[in-house]
């Protein structure tokens, strides 16, 4: 069954993924600015001293991140659902009550993590301020909202899909879903015992972005591919299936890597170096699947003597192929390297990590949920072929350059805190702080501002541009 | 129970480097190895490159060696290490065959 993507016009549920596109980006942007503001903190420490500090900045960014992340998830879904099951999205009225219902309890958080800040650490700030999980620290009365907002969206997800054309995409997605949905109730219950608790909160984190994201990334791509180059719908949804095989595969087990020093048995290293060896394969073989589909759908074209770009969306196309190589580059390459228990002894904690998450998050996730975004303003906007505009290539250029510039810097301070902290002093007290006072450490970490705000600067452009390239007589009709 | 401890030798500081470097060649060269072997499949590059593909795997193997060395890996690591290079050796050879197949399925 071809996509019949360009129609964008009159769905309810196309309407309603746009909802989610926007606030998503809004949170983006959120995300960048307190970024930014921890960034800078790290050069000019006194910087918001006590009305905003960095525990905070670094909260706020870091939780933005996942739910915009979350959001342009769901509006995804709700964009591809119509196109995939040949019907309207059953439920749809739920779905846009329970958008209100997320965007409130988020604002209603971010503003609580803004002005309250911290609680008096008993139950009273688990329940309202917030729990003090990385990530997901969302209180206690927001978790719930969360819980509830989530079985809407797959309720949703699995009443069109089972009256609907079931297409392999939307199996895939109606089973991760699921995965993804219950994976954040281990998130939600607090013990006293931190290894207890870091354990269960790795499921979430952990299970989320190397195994059920990943897993979402690979149906995304396979809807992405057919739509935008007219890939064969058997040979994408054939090699879905191995990727999830794979990635389920390898992530699963893949958690030991988070395993190796928080108390847990020392089975764990074992295990972790592992499938953590493993886990670079399935994000190599997604490369070669873009590469793959694009070169053969590109080659039969040509072989027709009509030589023409296969692509129907160039900056959603270029998001795309961007993921394939960043996550490969964000997730394999940054991750591989320190992995296996034996290094990770030296890395664990430092700006390594940083580096690593920095990436991985941006190539693996931001790049194709961004490219998803372009996919929806041309279906709004009933373009037949869209074309980069000076804004989109700014912004992608800005924006990738930036997040790598931020990689390299952090990079950087990590490997002195590796030399200096750990491997010469022996993870010390004094060694924690002789590491950071270094000029190495703190020019890395000038540099990670500079690009923090080319990277914001991007995200302008980028912002600019999903409002404006609707409307640019560029694109062809 | 000191002698299960699985950190029996300390990284040399000057190992670090080296460490990371050919860590990262792995996947590097890994990159270099699947993309040239799926550029010559689907005829983005001439027959002749695809020795250079089985080069850069080589090289891939060579690194991971390297890497596994200079952190002083335990057995069992050595070995997952081994299956790590030939899953990556087969990987582009199992998805093209794959491939190849229901395409030859669908479009003759």
């Amino acid at each position: 069954m071809a996509n019949n993507h360009l129609t964008g016009i009159g769905s309810e549920s196309k309407q309603l993924a746009t909802w989610y596109f926007t606030f998503a980006a809004i949170l983006f942007g959120a995300q960048l600015l307190f970024g930014l503001v921890a960034a800078i903190q790290y050069v000019m420490p006194g910087f918001l001293f006590e009305l905003l500090d960095f525990s905070v900045a670094r909260m706020l960014h870091i939780n933005a991140l996942v739910v915009w992340m979350v959001f342009a998830m769901f509006g995804s879904v709700y964009w591809l659902l119509p196109d995939e099951t040949g019907i309207e999205t059953i439920g749809i009225k739920i779905g846009k009550l329970l958008y209100w219902v997320f965007v409130a309890a988020i604002v209603v958080v971010v503003l609580v993590y803004l002005f309250v800040q911290v609680g008096p650490a008993d139950e009273t700030s688990i329940w309202f301020i917030h729990e003090g999980r990385e990530y997901i620290e969302a209180p206690r009365w927001a978790d719930f909202g969360i819980v509830v907002v989530a079985l809407g969206f797959v309720a949703n997800l699995f009443l069109t899909g089972t009256a609907g054309n079931r297409s392999g995409i939307v199996t895939v997605l109606m089973a991760d879903m699921i995965a993804f949905a219950g994976l954040y109730l281990a998130g939600m219950f607090f013990t006293d015992n931190i290894s207890v608790d870091q354990y269960w909160w790795w499921w979430v984190i952990h299970l989320w972005v190397e195994a059920t994201w990943e897993v979402y990334v690979g149906a995304i791509a396979a809807y992405g591919l057919i739509t935008m180059i007219g890939a064969h719908r058997k040979v994408v949804e054939m090699w879905l299936w191995i990727e999830v095989a794979m990635l389920f595969g390898s992530g699963i087990l893949g958690i030991g890597h988070h395993y190796f020093w928080i108390g847990t048995p020392e089975y764990w290293w074992e295990i972790g170096a592992l499938f953590s060896a493993l886990e670079p394969l399935p994000l190599v073989a997604m490369f070669i699947h873009v590469l793959y589909d694009w070169g053969k759908t590109q080659g039969a074209q040509d072989a027709t003597g009509v030589e023409v770009s296969v692509i129907n969306n160039k900056p959603a196309f270029t998001w795309f192929v961007l993921n394939a190589f960043g996550n490969f580059l964000g997730a394999g390459i940054w991750g591989f390297f320190h992995t296996l228990p034996q290094v990770n002894l030296y890395t664990h904690g430092t700006q390594f990590t940083s580096a690593h998450g920095h990436l991985a998050f941006f190539g693996a996730y931001a790049t194709i949920l961004i490219g998803m975004m372009y996919i929806a303003v041309q279906g709004t906007n009933g373009i037949k072929v869209m074309k980069h505009t000076k804004s989109s290539l700014w912004a992608v250029s800005m924006i990738c350059g930036g997040v790598m510039g931020m990689t390299v810097a952090l990079t950087v301070a990590g490997y002195v805190q590796v030399l200096v902290s750990r491997a010469q002093m022996g993870a010390t007290w004094a060694g924690y702080f002789d590491g950071q006072s270094g000029m190495w450490f703190a020019q890395a970490m000038d540099w990670r501002l500079v690009m923090g705000a080319v990277t914001f600067l991007g995200f302008l452009f980028l912002a600019k541009d999903l409002l404006s390239t609707g409307k640019n007589p560029v694109h062809e009709r | 129970m000191i002698e299960e401890v699985v950190m029996r030798q300390d990284i040399a500081l000057d190992d670090f480097l080296p460490i990371f470097i050919s860590s990262s060649l792995v996947l590097v060269f890994g990159g270099f190895y699947v993309g040239i072997y799926t550029a010559v499949k689907v005829k983005l590059l001439k027959k002749w490159t695809m020795p250079i593909a089985y080069i850069f795997w080589m090289l891939t193997a060579y690194c991971l060696y390297l890497m596994g060395s200079l952190m002083h890996v335990g057995e069992f690591t050595a070995k997952a290490l081994v299956v790590a290079a030939i899953g990556l050796f087969l990987l582009p050879h199992a998805v093209y065959f794959m491939q190849h197949q229901v395409h030859e399925e669908n479009e003759h």
